[in-house]
């Protein structure tokens, strides 16, 4: 028997591998290997005081610590019945979305793109394509002053703690930060251009089940509590409280990471889904840039997830920067978290990570300790439907050569925007 | 003159350091001019798993048999090795409790079929292998790793303030959350760098970048019983980046 293996993939977050067997013309196991060790974090956290949690649990993963720091203050909140002020709110919405701004910028032009140009990194891209190289950049930069300003910090934010934030920004940054995004705003055209330009891709083309937080205001990851998936023309919601339905797992040998389905199904998770979940807000300039990229939902080939993330990098920055207007216009007031009083319970919050939908559910006692801790992240939702594409992936290639089929199935994963230190996650057994 | 040849590797972590790098977006064109970075498998799929290295970069922390033998394998490669991070420096939050029971967690976590994975007690770098330099924080301060790098490239050694969070946190004028409002912080005993990040925005220090070298923890838990935390509270506290003993 033939195989395919990836020994470790390259241009991730994380440590993980893809091994496909071929046996004659049938495909036989395909499995996302994920070695990376795992660190036990939810099992370490219980004890700790609440206010602990989110500073523990944000060192999940870097490049996602925002959206682990919020959904983590979204469910001690939610254990609490703590109410955060509008205020706070809009300002978590505008850290995600400066979040969303680097992590697309970073997948984008640093870890896909060179792909579909046959450069091994974008060191080496910048070489021959410098202007796409300094665009990413330049994005990159964008998504951290954001992150930078309203976290504390880029990575891992010191600002956030339950029930707001230590310090708001000033009227100053604020102003710095309209600046700032105006700029990005003007750059928005010509990462369309980069994108749209880069060589078509169609290795596996399949029905794909798609799942996301349905938004209530559209555009924004921090706000809502239910999810819809898409199937077909079949739509199911379920509620935070219920995320067990789609978080059913199962612990596998080759991975350390559990692998999900709804109904029997794999599902993805990221860009791709949340527009094909929150279709109505697909308008201006968002159409305009999906006609210019050639995007159509719902989509059958899962690179095009790099196609939605483009989408998204556009709409993050006008989005971001309407929250920044909004914030200036009503004057930005100082002040203090919300009151915290602890009681024993179990709070569930659900976000629209840069990767897709990230879960935190927690139980606390009386005293505010933490007794068990439940995260589900995007990528390890993820596992069953990357299995799934890479399989057709093999399935649909003409040829067997081994270099062509490691080139597509790291196309695929890469497509994905794995993050494989997310994907470690402990789950306690039900 | 040749370029130093330099990789950067991540054991088991969050990448956060080695994103760090990636974020210094002003800098990182320049910076790869200057070096030669040969091995970097988060930002390319070519790289050379093999050559000598004059410097390499490891973030994380050992929690597997795979990482002990990455971890000795970059050592042979390498002249000059730093530890990146709080994670490889400390060992991170994955060793905040290192003392438990692996197998019950893994069980506990994964069901028998956690008792089959490669896991081990967290462990910092410098328990593994000899370390030339560390650079703490979680993560890294970007101005320390351009530092370093710029220090190296000059044949320097680098160095990193060895005075406590406290003392940059006064320099700025902040009211005390420890004294004047009875807040758990962890200012007193961690290395300062991050010019106070959390205390300049009104949150307690959780010490992510590690006790300082002339850590008083005695001193420290004094003056936290005196506001009335027990003392199950503030162990819990003191050891979320740096297990007990992981002091080098």
């Amino acid at each position: 028997m033939k195989s395919v293996v990836i020994e470790h993939l390259a241009r991730v977050e994380g440590h993980g591998g893809i091994t496909v067997e071929l046996e004659g013309g049938t495909v036989g196991k395909v499995h996302f290997d994920v070695f990376e060790g795992a660190r036990l974090l939810e099992s370490l956290v219980c004890g700790k005081r609440y206010d602990e949690v989110a500073p523990i649990l944000s060192r999940i993963c870097s490049i996602c610590s925002s959206a682990h720091s919020l959904t983590s203050l979204k469910a001690t909140e939610n254990a609490f019945g703590v109410q955060i002020s509008p205020q706070a709110e809009l300002l978590r919405e505008l850290l995600y979305q400066g979040e969303s701004i680097e992590s697309h910028a970073l997948h984008l032009f640093f870890l896909a793109a060179p792909d579909y140009l046959n450069f091994p990194s974008a060191i080496a891209l910048a070489a021959a394509k410098p202007d796409a190289v300094q665009l990413g950049l330049r994005l990159k930069k964008l998504g951290n002053l954001v992150q930078e300003t309203i976290g504390g910090r880029a990575v891992h934010p010191v600002n956030v703690v339950p029930g707001g934030f230590g310090t708001v920004p000033t009227i100053d940054q604020l102003i710095e930060l309209r600046t700032a995004l105006r700029e990005g705003m003007a750059d928005c055209d010509a990462v369309l251009n980069v994108i749209a330009s880069l060589p078509p891709t169609d290795f596996c083309h399949c029905d794909t089940a798609y799942a996301a937080l349905l938004s209530p205001d559209l555009g924004s990851y921090y706000p809502g509590d239910e999810v819809m998936l898409v199937n077909n023309g079949d739509r199911s919601r379920v509620r935070a409280a219920d995320y067990r339905m789609l978080a059913n797992e199962q612990s596998v040998l080759h991975s350390h990471a559990k692998h999900s389905s709804f109904g029997g199904r794999p599902f993805m998770v990221g860009s791709l889904a949340r527009l094909t979940v929150n279709a109505q807000r697909l308008t201006g300039r968002l159409a305009v840039a999906m006609q210019r990229l050639q995007l159509q939902l719902p989509a059958r080939n899962p690179m095009d997830n790099n196609k939605a993330q483009a989408v998204e990098l556009v709409s993050d920055i006008e989005r971001a920067l309407h929250l920044v207007e909004h914030l200036l216009r009503d004057g930005i007031k100082d002040e203090r978290p919300a009151e915290v009083k602890v009681r024993a319970g179990t709070g569930t919050g659900i976000t629209e990570a840069p990767r897709g939908l990230l879960i935190h559910s927690y139980t606390y006692d009386s005293e505010g300790r933490i007794t068990a801790a439940d995260v589900i992240t995007p990528t390890a939702l993820n596992a069953a439907s990357m299995e799934l594409h890479f399989r057709r992936t093999v399935e649909q290639c003409a040829e067997r050569e081994e270099a062509v089929l490691a080139r597509r199935l790291q196309m695929v994963a890469r497509a994905y925007d794995p993050c494989i230190s997310c994907s470690v996650h402990l789950v306690r057994r039900q | 003159m040749s370029k130093p040849t330099v990789g950067i590797f991540g054991l088991t972590g969050c990448a956060g350091d080695q994103l760090v790098i990636l974020n210094c977006e002003d800098q990182l064109l320049d910076l790869v001019s200057l070096i030669d970075i040969r091995d970097f498998l988060m930002a390319s799929s070519e790289n050379d798993d093999d050559c000598l290295l004059d410097v390499a970069l490891v973030e994380g922390a050992v929690v597997s048999q795979r990482d002990a033998e990455k971890l000795r394998a970059i050592r042979k490669r390498a002249k000059i090795l730093v530890a990146l991070g709080t994670c490889a420096v400390w060992g991170g939050v994955a060793a905040m409790d290192r003392g438990a029971d692996r197998r019950k967690l893994l069980q506990e976590v994964y069901g028998e079929m956690g008792l089959g994975y490669d896991s081990a007690a967290t462990q910092a770098v410098h328990e593994i292998v000899k370390v030339d330099l560390n650079i703490t924080g979680c993560p890294i301060e970007k101005d320390h790793f351009l530092a370093a790098i710029g220090n190296l490239l000059n044949g320097d050694a680098p160095v990193y303030p060895e005075y406590p969070v406290c003392s940059e946190c006064r320099m700025l004028e902040n009211n005390c959350l420890l004294i004047e409002r009875g807040e758990l912080c962890c200012g007193p005993i961690t290395a300062a760098g991050c010019k106070a990040r959390c205390p300049n925005l009104r949150v307690a220090c959780v010490g992510c970048r590690g006790p300082v070298s002339d850590a008083n923890p005695s001193s420290l838990l004094a003056a936290f019983e005196e506001k009335g935390f027990d003392r199950q509270a503030i162990a819990a506290r003191l050891r979320t980046f740096a297990p007990q003993g992981g002091a080098q």
